[in-house]
């Protein structure tokens, strides 16, 4: 949506925009802060750009206005939330059931094409995990397991009691360690390419060892064929974007170093997961190997197993049109 | 000025093509090409330098460690240590320096270097390095933790060595809850500690404010200074005077009966300013392994790099010095003249230089530059 309709349309529900394009993220907590929940501080991002770029703001203009119900724009809406002390970067978009989107080792790449189609019928939360992008550090984490359970918190930060999870590789991962934590709050589980599991027969791609154009060639299977990669790969990295991807590997060797992008107890809880799931692989993934995808259809009490073919390890940009469908039909059969 | 003998063992006896096929010669060239028949000889050629050099007067015989890589098959800086306590009798025993940061046991560490000093009577000069990355994959351990985990190893040898045990230990990175080492070092209240660097302005810092000697690693004299400045800063910081004596510097240097000998020699020492050091960024830095500021430092400050320049470059720059005994004596006057430093390394023997060769460098180096060298 245009600024200048969100103006007006914020007018109209009692809301005053401002331009925070200029504000750091602890000065948008501050605004938070001094209105109380449930005051949001929405920016207007630019879709596929990293959420620190900024946009404008909508605030509540005066206390009376406490009990507007505010509109979900069709454009996602960027907010900072506090889990704890950490405050993290969280798009939020769409209308229907939660549908949290917990992202790879390659960052939040922004409001991606797969996930407007998916946002017509579901709320798509998609958070930077801690020490991504431009939510705070938590150094103090160790784990994959750490963010599992810093993503439970999250949930009841947010008042979701039960949610639809989506997690792509070391996000996958996340999701799945979340789902034997804590079964009950998982209603529908999506896992795309995660790593979690130690392969059985190959191995997983140790991606710090290599220079990143081969580490690139490694992940996707035919970059020409992208139709987002203009906007995402069309341009070399400015400073900012170049700091913000180094701070991104920084945090995945944090948290999967070793043992190198698996637990080793994981096989033994999934069985826990109580989650209908859907899992999907790229049958050309030149990171994870496909064969972790019959592994955890296997361990899971309730998984289904879609691979795509001609794909590599990001089906949601590779193809997404193909993976939007995929996780619409799945998500919405439970209402079928 | 003082003066250290230093080989780092390299294992250079494979065809240099098959070397090139790899993306490094570290980690990625595969032990197929080691040959355990020419170690043995090179291990025990390599001693008997050693001792040659601790008997031609050297202040100091320098080892140190590195591992997955022909350059140095110097596999352990202690081991190495202990030989020589028993095999050297005058010159200090310098290890730069022990990889802390990929050292799970803490306390082993601690009692192997106070074995070390205990054997050789008090002659262990202790350096502590963060390695380069090439070591944090061998240990396989995470870089991301490397800086923290050099500061708590360090400091739980440094409480072996001068805190009475038993006590407990429960960091972040090490736990013991019983340390209580019966090996404890002769030198009180511990051995000196010596502090590598090559572009790290946080490590140059934290020498300084330790107090601990700090060697600067075949960088130009300008970098050196700069490093120094850092290391001033820490020392100004921490109330400390600088003396020539906490400062360092090492080159690679040899010399022979003539000018055109000893150039000749000192081109195997190329080896290890390129082709050991080729490889992705990937192997010697990993993520998380610098600092911001260190990366900074090391773009800004490096000019070109040392596999970029020609032989004669390496010579006119001084990270080689190879000529007849009066004229090493001279370029390192310079050298001490230009920093203001109080030891100087000598890497010595590389690549395929000869046995005969560095003993003839040893030999006349013991003769006439270390007096000279003495004097200033």
């Amino acid at each position: 949506m245009e600024p200048v309709a969100l103006r007006a349309q914020a007018r109209d529900v009692g809301l005053e925009l401002i331009d925070a394009r200029h504000l750091v993220p602890e000065v948008l907590h501050l605004v938070r802060d001094r209105h109380e929940m449930p005051v949001q501080v929405v920016h207007v991002i630019h879709p596929f750009r990293e959420l620190a770029s900024g946009g404008d703001s909508v605030r509540r203009s005066s206390p009376g206005a406490a009990n507007v119900c505010y509109p979900r724009p069709v454009t996602p809406s960027e907010e900072t939330i506090a889990v704890g002390p950490t405050r993290i970067q969280v798009l939020i978009g769409g209308e229907g059931d939660p549908l949290l989107v917990l992202h790879g080792a390659g960052g939040n790449r922004g409001w991606l094409r797969w996930m407007a189609k998916v946002a017509e019928r579901h709320t798509i939360y998609a958070p930077t995990h801690p020490g991504f992008g431009g939510s705070d550090s938590a150094d103090w984490m160790e784990g994959i397991d750490d963010l599992a359970r810093f993503y439970l918190w999250f949930l009841d930060v947010m008042k979701l009691d039960r949610v639809d999870l989506l997690g792509h590789s070391i996000g996958g991962w996340t999701a799945a360690e979340m789902a034997t934590m804590c079964p009950r709050a998982i209603d529908r589980l999506i896992l795309v390419a995660p790593t979690g599991l130690k392969p059985e027969r190959g191995e997983i791609l140790d991606i710090f060892f290599y220079p990143p154009d081969e580490l690139f060639r490694h992940t996707v299977l035919d970059p020409a064929s992208i139709p987002e990669r203009e906007t995402l790969f069309g341009r070399p990295p400015t400073p900012e974007e170049a700091e913000i991807a180094l701070r991104n590997r920084e945090t995945t060797a944090r948290l999967t170093w070793k043992p190198y992008m698996f637990n080793p107890r994981l096989p033994h809880f999934l069985p826990r997961v109580t989650a209908p799931t859907l899992v999907i692989w790229g049958r050309e993934d030149g990171i994870v190997p496909v064969e972790c995808g019959e592994q955890y259809r296997r361990l899971l009490p309730h998984a289904r197993l879609e691979v795509l073919e001609r794909c590599g390890h990001l089906p949601l940009i590779e193809r997404p049109d193909e993976f939007a469908a995929l996780v619409s039909g799945f998500l919405e059969r439970r209402t079928a | 000025m003082k003066l250290y003998y230093f080989s780092e063992m390299p294992h250079h006896e494979y065809p240099d093509a098959e070397g090139d096929r790899y993306p490094s010669l570290r980690l990625a060239f595969p032990n197929t090409f080691f040959s355990p028949e020419i170690a043995r000889r090179n291990y025990q050629r390599y001693l008997d330098e050693y001792e040659a050099a601790d008997q031609a007067g050297f202040d100091g015989l320098m080892v140190n460690e590195h591992h997955s890589t022909p350059s140095c098959v110097n596999v352990s800086a202690n081991m190495t240590a202990g030989i020589l306590a028993r095999t050297t009798r005058n010159a200090k025993l310098l290890i730069l320096g022990n990889i802390l940061p990929i050292q799970d046991n803490p306390v082993q560490m601690a009692e192997q270097i106070a074995m070390a000093d205990l054997i050789s009577g008090g002659r262990v000069l202790s350096g502590f390095v963060r390695g380069v990355g090439v070591e944090s994959w061998w240990a396989n351990s995470n870089p991301v933790h490397n800086r923290e985990r050099f500061e708590e190893c360090h400091d739980l040898i440094l409480k072996c060595w001068t805190t009475p045990g038993p006590f407990r230990w429960e960091g972040r990175h090490y736990h013991f809850r019983h340390v209580n080492p019966w090996c404890l070092p002769l030198q009180k209240p511990h051995p000196p500690i010596w502090v590598p660097g090559t572009a790290s302005p946080e490590t140059a810092v934290w020498a300084g404010r330790m107090g601990y000697t700090y060697v600067p690693f075949l960088v130009s004299f300008e970098v050196a200074r700069e490093l120094f400045d850092f290391y001033r800063q820490g020392a100004a910081e921490a109330g400390r005077t600088v003396t020539p004596d906490k400062l360092g510097f090492l080159i690679c240097a040899v010399t022979a009966d003539t000018r055109a000998r000893a150039l000749e020699a000192g081109r195997h020492f190329v080896w290890r300013m390129g082709p050991t050091l080729r490889g992705p960024a990937e192997y010697f830095a990993p993520v998380g392994m610098r600092s911001r500021a260190a990366s900074r430092f090391a773009l800004r400050a490096r000019g070109a790099p040392l596999s970029k320049m020609s032989y004669e470059e390496l010579v006119d720059n001084y990270y080689i010095v190879a000529d007849t005994p009066d004229a090493v004596a001279e370029r390192f006057a310079r050298v001490h003249r230009e920093l203001g430093i109080g030891h100087l390394l000598l890497e010595a023997q590389e690549s395929r230089m000869d046995h005969a060769t560095t003993m003839r460098s040893i030999e006349l180096m013991g003769k006439s530059v270390i007096p000279a060298m003495a004097a200033l």
